[in-house]
């Protein structure tokens, strides 16, 4: 499987009287995407912003950040699956991308109706709170998106998704037909056979339980969210947009899982290294302990039948889905695997232990230190000049987990307002980290 | 012109074996005082150069230490506060479980008097899991081959906190990892620390996690109910029972306290009364019967039946969902003193 992927800086962007790229300078036909958007019955009201880097802007309520990228040639599309989309395996030929850039799916539309889960991540484009993240150095292009009221929860999700999407194909087919600045190929080529081989255990979290909903929509993998055994993905397919976020937490967005740093380091690094095997991609979330240990086990044995030497894993979400991620990094141990751990912490009350299962086969842990904002003492986020999206948010003053203790106050989303409660750098972008 | 820093002051403590009393036999022993350095304080002493000096050695027998603590505890109190030392260096205790606990307990008795304190022992050895939260323990081996590293590493670290030094993190310094967590920058992405450990690791080479393994503390069970159709049964539930409503204002996670609700007049739980507040599982199940996370109707028929003694009339409620381990212990205490003093015999545990 080889990829070639085009890559097309962004300095700039505009609104004008066509969508193309020119040296860096994106412009965008903002009626015509628009329009593009409002095709579909299912959406009620649509608008499009730009956010600059370092600009006073805060952008609320934040779903999803989007890259750009259109296959140019060969076999299928991508973003593969999600919204309706074909699901021909992806990998080959050449995809474009917009580097810089992010669309981000401003919307009310909460995750599902099943309780416990609410969308929280508001962005900054500036100040401390909004530097913690990669999207302050981005062009954002916000589609402020609701859906028809009368429709069901999973149905609007589908709309607002789909409608981000559709701006971003908007957005990549500007430099569909041009020559790309920078060009990279990806492919698992032969290599040194004395090689270490090595595969990447990336866990992410399945809504279904959750929900109730084997469909509802979240991180997805050709468009499927539902719980099911680990995956094999070549990582062209993932470059091609076949693992896509959202889930709840701001790193674990569409553009933070197709900018991976560990996954592209991993790949770039094969055949100098190490010999890269590809992904497991293991779905978290699962009832019961032996669903739990099954997974592990399978998993694991997944890797070992792949020849791998050594893996390393991460995971993008919380509580008990870290029993299938930990017990997986145990019975890959146990079958002779190397395994690094890349994870945040939870708190460290009281001298408590900050891993939920501690197990001691887990000897190898990265941390990207506490998962709770109000862990970090991150600050209050301050005053900004501009919102783009709902200008109101619901907060409770002093929370340390936000919304699941219930709104006690509607702030101006402008004003100076809690960061979100949950940090948790699910790919090591940062440097944060804990000791003792 | 630099002013000449007095010698750091040194109380050193060891078992009867090494303060030259006796072995096992002489276990027995209480505790004593010897001036100077006494067995491996003299090559402690060697190791500390012209910075330290040993004023006195404790002794005491380690059975003495530990099934007469209390005494124990006051013997080496009242010594301590005699000898006024800048830092108590207790052991190496190696692999030694009762000279480790006493090794723990001293550096205890110290510190909540004020005084620098620091030991060494095996990372398995009890006085080590039992202690390493509060106190500065380095690691050592099992035996006493590992005594001339141990006591090289103890000595800098003895200079260094009879001078009041501030240490820097375990992982730096080398003692066992206390818990005491805290956030750090490391200058490094994540994403590269973790493909720099995974290249050592698949090597062979050193590597540090930096989350040391921290062993949960273990609980031990209550012993079987002898006579279930006697027994007061109570519920407990972690699935976020809340009244329809929740007008008791319970949040979905991170529970800061718990709700106690009576259901002595209840046979059995309506979803039209009570529902989830949960924010970790699909709540609707529970919503449409409430008994799932709180058997109360099952209970109710088991009463009937004479299969369990009594109901007991209050059930405890909270979201189970993302609780520091310290606070969920408070909860549980409260609840289980409440149970005791209500007579209860026996709980059942609900969790989602």
């Amino acid at each position: 499987m080889r990829l070639e992927m085009g890559t097309f800086p962004v300095h700039d962007v505009t609104f004008g009287a066509s969508t193309r790229y020119d040296a860096g300078r994106l412009t965008i036909d903002r009626d015509a995407v628009l329009a593009a958007v409002r095709q579909d019955p299912r959406i009620a009201t649509a608008e499009l912003e730009i956010a600059h880097p370092g600009e006073s802007v805060r952008i609320w309520p934040v779903r999803d950040v989007i890259e750009p990228r259109v296959k140019v040639e060969g076999r299928g599309v991508c973003y593969p699956g999600i919204c309706d989309r074909e699901i021909t395996t992806v990998g080959t030929g050449r995809t474009h991308r917009l580097a810089g850039l992010g669309v981000v799916e401003v919307s009310s539309v909460n995750w599902h109706d099943a309780g416990g889960d609410f969308v929280e991540t508001y962005l900054d484009m500036s100040g401390p709170y909004g530097e913690m993240y990669p999207y302050a150095r981005l062009f954002n292009v916000c589609l402020v998106v609701e859906p028809d009221a009368g429709l069901g929860e999973e149905v609007k999700n589908y709309a607002v998704h789909k409608a981000a999407l559709t701006v971003a194909d908007r957005l990549a087919e500007a430099v569909r037909g041009l020559t790309p600045p920078e060009t990279e190929v990806f492919e698992l080529g032969p290599v040194d056979p004395s090689l270490p081989k090595v595969v990447y255990i990336w866990c992410v979290h399945s809504p279904q339980a959750m929900s109730g909903s084997p469909t509802a929509f979240c991180t997805a993998t050709y468009g499927l969210t539902q719980l099911t055994p680990p995956w094999y993905l070549h990582p062209n397919e993932i470059l091609d947009g076949a693992l896509t976020g959202p889930y709840r937490t701001a790193y674990a967005m569409s553009w933070t899982v197709a900018n991976n740093p560990l996954f592209l380091d991993l790949y770039r690094r094969h055949g100098r290294d190490w010999n890269f095997l590809g992904v497991i991609s293991l779905r978290t979330e699962w009832t019961t302990q032996t669903e739990k240990q099954l997974m592990a086990n399978q998993t694991a044995k997944l890797a070992k039948q792949l020849g791998a030497d050594g893996a390393v894993v991460t995971w993008d979400a919380g509580g008990n889905e870290f029993i299938e991620v930990v017990r997986s990094i145990q019975a890959c141990e146990r079958l002779g695997i190397k395994t690094v751990f890349l994870t945040s912490e939870d708190d460290a009350t009281e001298g408590a232990p900050t891993m939920l299962e501690p197990l001691p086969e887990a000897d190898a842990i990265v941390s990207t230190s506490f998962f709770k904002n109000v862990t970090l003492a991150v600050p209050e986020a301050p005053a900004v000049a501009r919102v783009i999206g709902v200008p109101t948010k619901k907060i409770l003053r002093g929370s340390a987990i936000g919304l699941h203790a219930g709104a006690d106050a509607s702030l101006p989303t402008a004003g100076p307002l809690p960061p979100p409660w949950r940090y948790d750098d699910h790919y090591g972008f940062g440097s944060l980290s804990c000791t003792e | 012109m630099a002013r000449m820093k007095s010698p750091v002051r040194v109380v050193h403590y060891v078992n009867q074996f090494f303060g030259g009393v006796g072995g096992e036999d002489k276990a027995d022993v209480g505790v004593s005082v010897t001036p100077g350095a006494v067995g491996p304080g003299r090559v402690l002493e060697t190791a500390l150069g012209a910075g330290a000096r040993i004023e006195a050695t404790i002794v005491c027998g380690d059975n003495f230490a530990n099934d007469r603590a209390e005494e124990f505890a006051r013997a080496v109190a009242t010594e301590l506060d005699r000898l006024k030392p800048d830092v108590v260096v207790a052991g190496p205790a190696f692999g030694s479980g009762r000279y480790g606990l006493a090794c723990a307990q001293v550096c205890r008795i110290a510190q909540d008097r004020g005084l620098a304190a620091v030991t060494a022992m095996h990372p398995e050895n009890p006085g080590a899991s039992a202690a390493r939260r509060g106190i500065t323990i380095l690691p050592t081996g099992t035996s006493t081959t590992s005594m001339p590293a141990a006591l090289a590493a103890l000595a800098p670290l003895a200079q260094r906190l009879g001078r009041r030094e501030t240490l820097g993190p375990a992982e730096v310094e080398g003692y066992l990892p206390q818990g005491r967590r805290r956030v750090y920058d490391r200058g490094r992405p994540g994403f590269q620390r973790a493909l720099d450990m995974l290249l050592d690791k698949l090597h062979g080479r050193p590597y540090r996690s930096e989350v040391p393994y921290s062993a949960p503390e273990r609980v031990p069970p209550a012993a079987p109910i002898a006579d279930l159709t006697r027994a007061r049964i109570a519920m407990v539930t972690t699935g976020g029972l809340v009244r329809k409503g929740n007008p008791d204002k319970q949040v979905s996670a991170n529970a800061v306290r718990y709700h106690r609700h009576s259901v002595a007049e209840l046979e059995s739980l309506s979803p039209k009364e009570w529902e989830a507040y949960h924010a970790g599982y699909f709540n609707h199940l529970v919503n449409s019967n409430p008994n799932y996370i709180l058997p109360l109707s099952f209970l109710r028929d088991l009463e009937r039946q004479g299969a369990i003694g009594a109901v007991h009339e209050h059930i405890y409620a909270l979201p189970g969902v993302s609780t520091p381990v310290a606070v969920s212990a408070g909860h549980g205490r409260s609840i289980a003193a409440d149970l005791k003093q209500g007579g209860v015999d026996g709980a059942l545990l609900v969790a989602t």
